[in-house]
């Protein structure tokens, strides 16, 4: 057992149809992961990854389609430690929507939030001619606002990986210092853990 | 029941959705979510042109109604005249309060859910010492027992994975000017060395007796009409200071007329609820409580397909063509029911139900930690003025709810006072001031060891109140100089609702819409409207309110969270377990059917012995 998973909520945000969803699939999905099974419950999707010295636990957020009538809940952004801002490069629209994400994820999400711009779709650039968002313009945003960039293809799986990996390189390690920890039945990060109820029953010191 | 027959849900009728059984029959079996559900193809960019069920209102009933319709299968419109989550329920930040308060006072517009809204801010927040949204406040706060329909609902759906709960154990009672913390488990019953040995036999047998209490009809029947303190006096020849600490800390009661039956359930509800999770009764939502809890549900319910859409107003609904009319001048066909909170009811509406009981609140941000009020890594307490109590001769309970900066609710070296009462008319306020008021001189006595004097503190009618220094004498004056309580932020309110405070939610609350009781003209006919948060202190009501309207829509209760999730995380082997599996054995017996502690495999488990409080 690895003992030293740090997880991290992640969010996806961007315009639809960008393929946000493809990418997560992709990723839970995929053979370099530590397991196959993607995992889901009516909450978010996980996966694992191992890093060189340390297991990350990725909570994919999705929007759930609350984004279309900006509908976002603060919840969405809440202690998001990274977030993709995908759009389609053979979409411009989609682009402009992503400089709006950006924008909105430095005014709602806390401040060490990592992000990564991902240009997705690259599978559709059969020329040059095809792709509608430049690479250089995608890089400037980036640079001006500190984001990591990628171009990748969910479709054929391209560089998809490398978002994630990059991620998780960037990621400060948690501190073990068992702040937060009262001896009360709590996950790793303090909370409790409401799936298991209490097995402290004799404490009442009485049978009857 | 309505129905005598259940009518196929929705769910049914989108085979979709299940897989059948081996002789065909959907009935029994529960839904089970499939991999990856909610992450599908793009959705279409305008809203549906014909739903299964609009709700208006995003407040925690109506949140966990749309998630509990989305999962069973209906097609969902879940709006908000709103810009935010949780309309009654709704956690705010401070300028959310302002505007919140200007409409509440806004003359023009009919108000009949909340009156007599004064805010005070502290010219700290303008000027930057303090961030309005560095501040979570709960319109209506709640509590949540560890043994509750709401926590086993929060886990079956998975919304529990959205939040983040922490425990509160901490009980005060006020008596004789003095605040008394509650013995509440058996162990610190008997190692109390302060009782009586028959006082405290006595109390244990009431203890016993109250987790099967509803068997022993022959004990409390004879009671079943009379106040729970005349049954205990009577039965278990309990004295004033436990009836008290039973009916008001522990059952939580508003008023010494609670009825035995009801009484006698409240109390085994704190009793049930300890040590479930730990050695507490009660948790509640960091960053905030019923405001959170209906955005995660929210969030479910748009990950099983609702729609969802803040700043939407309905303006009006025609129960002949079922069409749901909106002002950006939308429209949706409607084909099983539309459901509203009472607050976002169209202009020019008939057939809202009264809103008949009262309740006034005072909510204060103090410049004070608190950590003194708090068990040892715990951000809450909860502190209740019986009867009497206080110098106002208090009739009604005034209930407090404190909750500090590790909450996450408010900055650090502040709090948050939540006062309520029940108490009607001025008076409720005037409760609610002389409970502030006691408050405020019970933690400049603790933090400075100033003589008890109720006199030595007055309020400036900035809201800063002081201490009187001429009447503590030369000696304090120095230590008095210093110590002030500095109010951020002082909010007085009185709300209305149709759910008494202390009765279950009765299902003919939501009976006042049927179709012969048509208002002729009205913009609202045939719209179900929910029930706005009592005066109770727990979540209590909103399952059974959810539930009620569930079954009038879908027409049976059975498949309400129905839900089975496939393939649980690899690494927590108790997922399914939800709290209807726990009773009263949970707290009397041994319970060790739960070896694996997974928080083990995470991360070592260490005592924080550091703290002060």
């Amino acid at each position: 057992m690895n003992s030293n998973v740090t997880s991290i909520k992640l969010v996806l945000l961007g315009e639809a149809a960008v393929g946000k969803s493809s990418i997560v699939l992709r990723f839970v999905s995929n053979d370099f992961a530590e397991n196959k099974e993607p995992t889901i419950g009516a909450a978010f999707l996980t996966q694992r990854v191992n890093m060189a010295d340390h297991t990350i636990k990725f909570e994919i957020w999705d929007t759930a389609g609350q984004e279309r009538f900006a509908s976002l809940a603060p919840m969405y952004y809440r202690n998001a430690q990274a977030a993709l801002v995908v759009y389609d490069v053979t979409k411009p629209q989609s682009f402009i929507k992503a400089r709006h994400w950006v924008k909105e994820l430095h005014e709602q999400a806390s401040k060490g939030i990592i992000i990564a711009l991902v240009g997705n779709k690259m599978d559709l650039l059969e020329s040059e001619e095809d792709r509608k968002v430049a690479r250089e313009e995608a890089e400037k945003l980036s640079e001006e606002k500190n984001l990591l960039f990628f171009e990748t293809s969910a479709k054929s799986g391209d560089n998809v990986n490398e978002v994630f990996l990059a991620i998780g390189e960037k990621i400060p390690l948690k501190k073990n210092d068992g702040s937060n920890n009262d001896g009360l039945r709590t996950t790793e990060d303090g909370r409790i853990d409401l799936n298991r109820s209490d097995d402290v029953a004799n404490s009442s010191g009485c049978a009857c | 029941m309505l129905n005598s027959e259940r009518r196929p849900s929705m769910a049914e009728r989108r085979p979709s959705f299940f897989s059948p059984g081996p002789d065909g029959s959907l009935q029994s079996t529960s839904l089970l979510v499939p991999h990856l559900a909610g992450i599908e193809d793009p959705l279409p960019e305008t809203t549906p042109e014909q739903v299964d069920v609009v709700i208006a209102g995003t407040g925690l009933i109506e949140s966990i109604l749309s998630a509990a319709l989305a999962w069973q299968g209906s097609t969902v419109l879940h709006i908000d005249s709103n810009n935010y989550y949780g309309d009654t329920w709704a956690t705010m930040t401070i300028d959310q309060l302002k505007n919140w308060t200007t409409l509440v006072n806004d003359k023009s517009s009919e108000t009949r859910f909340y009156k007599d809204a004064k805010l005070y801010v502290s010219g700290l927040v303008s000027q930057g010492k303090f961030k309005s949204k560095n501040f979570g406040i709960d319109l209506s706060p709640k509590i949540l027992f560890a043994q509750s329909d709401l926590l086993s609902v929060l886990i079956k759906s998975r919304v529990h994975q959205y939040l983040e709960f922490q425990s509160l154990s901490n009980f005060h009672t006020f008596e004789n000017d003095n605040f008394e913390r509650l013995t509440n488990s058996k162990q610190e019953i008997f190692t109390n060395q302060t009782l009586p040995l028959m006082t405290k036999r006595n109390l244990m047998r009431f203890i016993k007796f109250v987790f099967e209490w509803e068997k022993n009809t022959e004990v409390w029947e004879p009671y079943a009409d009379q106040p729970l303190a005349s049954f205990l006096v009577d039965k278990f020849k309990l004295e004033k200071p436990q009836v008290f600490e039973l009916i008001f800390s522990i059952g939580m009661c508003r008023n010494l007329n609670t009825r035995t039956p009801e009484g006698l359930a409240r109390i085994r509800r704190f009793l049930t609820s300890f040590d479930v999770y730990g050695p507490f009764p009660v948790l509640y939502s960091k960053y905030g409580g019923p405001g959170e809890l209906s955005q995660g549900f929210c969030r479910s319910a748009a990950v099983a397909g609702a729609t969802y859409k803040l700043n939407h107003k309905l303006v009006s609904y025609d129960p002949n063509s079922q069409t749901a009319v909106f002002e950006d001048g939308s429209r949706v066909r409607v084909t099983e029911k539309i459901v509203a909170s009472p607050t976002q009811h169209p202009p020019n509406s008939g057939n809202i139900p009264p809103q008949k009981y009262e309740v006034h609140r005072l909510t204060c941000v103090v410049e004070k930690d608190c950590l003194q009020w708090f068990s040892e890594g715990e951000n809450a307490a909860m502190v209740v003025f019986p009867p009497d109590s206080l110098k106002t001769g208090n009739t009604e309970t005034v209930q407090v709810a404190i909750l500090g900066s590790g909450a996450e609710v408010c900055e650090p070296g502040t709090s948050i006072w939540y006062f309520s009462t029940t108490q009607e008319g001025p008076r409720g306020d005037l409760d609610l001031d002389a409970a502030l008021e006691a408050m405020i001189a019970s933690i400049l006595r603790e933090s400075s060891e100033i003589p008890d004097d109720d006199e030595l503190v007055q309020i400036n009618p900035d809201g800063v109140s002081l201490v009187n220094s001429v009447k503590l004498g030369k000696s304090f004056k120095e230590l008095v100089s210093k110590e002030q309580i500095n109010f951020i932020m002082k909010l007085y309110y009185t709300q209305y609702t149709s759910t008494p405070p202390f009765d279950v939610v009765t299902p003919n609350l939501f009976d006042l819409n049927k179709s012969d009781k048509y208002m002729p003209g009205a913009s609202d006919n045939g719209i179900l409207y929910t029930s706005l948060p009592s005066g109770e202190v727990s979540y209590d009501e909103a399952i059974t309110a959810a539930k009620l309207l569930y079954e009038k829509i879908v027409g049976s209760d059975d498949d309400f969270f129905d839900l089975d999730f496939e393939n649980d995380e690899p690494d927590s082997k108790n997922n399914n377990k939800t709290m209807g599996n726990y009773d009263e054995s949970a707290i009397a017996d041994d319970d060790d059917d739960d070896d694996d502690i997974r928080m083990m495999d995470a991360e070592p488990v260490e005592f924080a012995g550091e703290m002060e409080i």
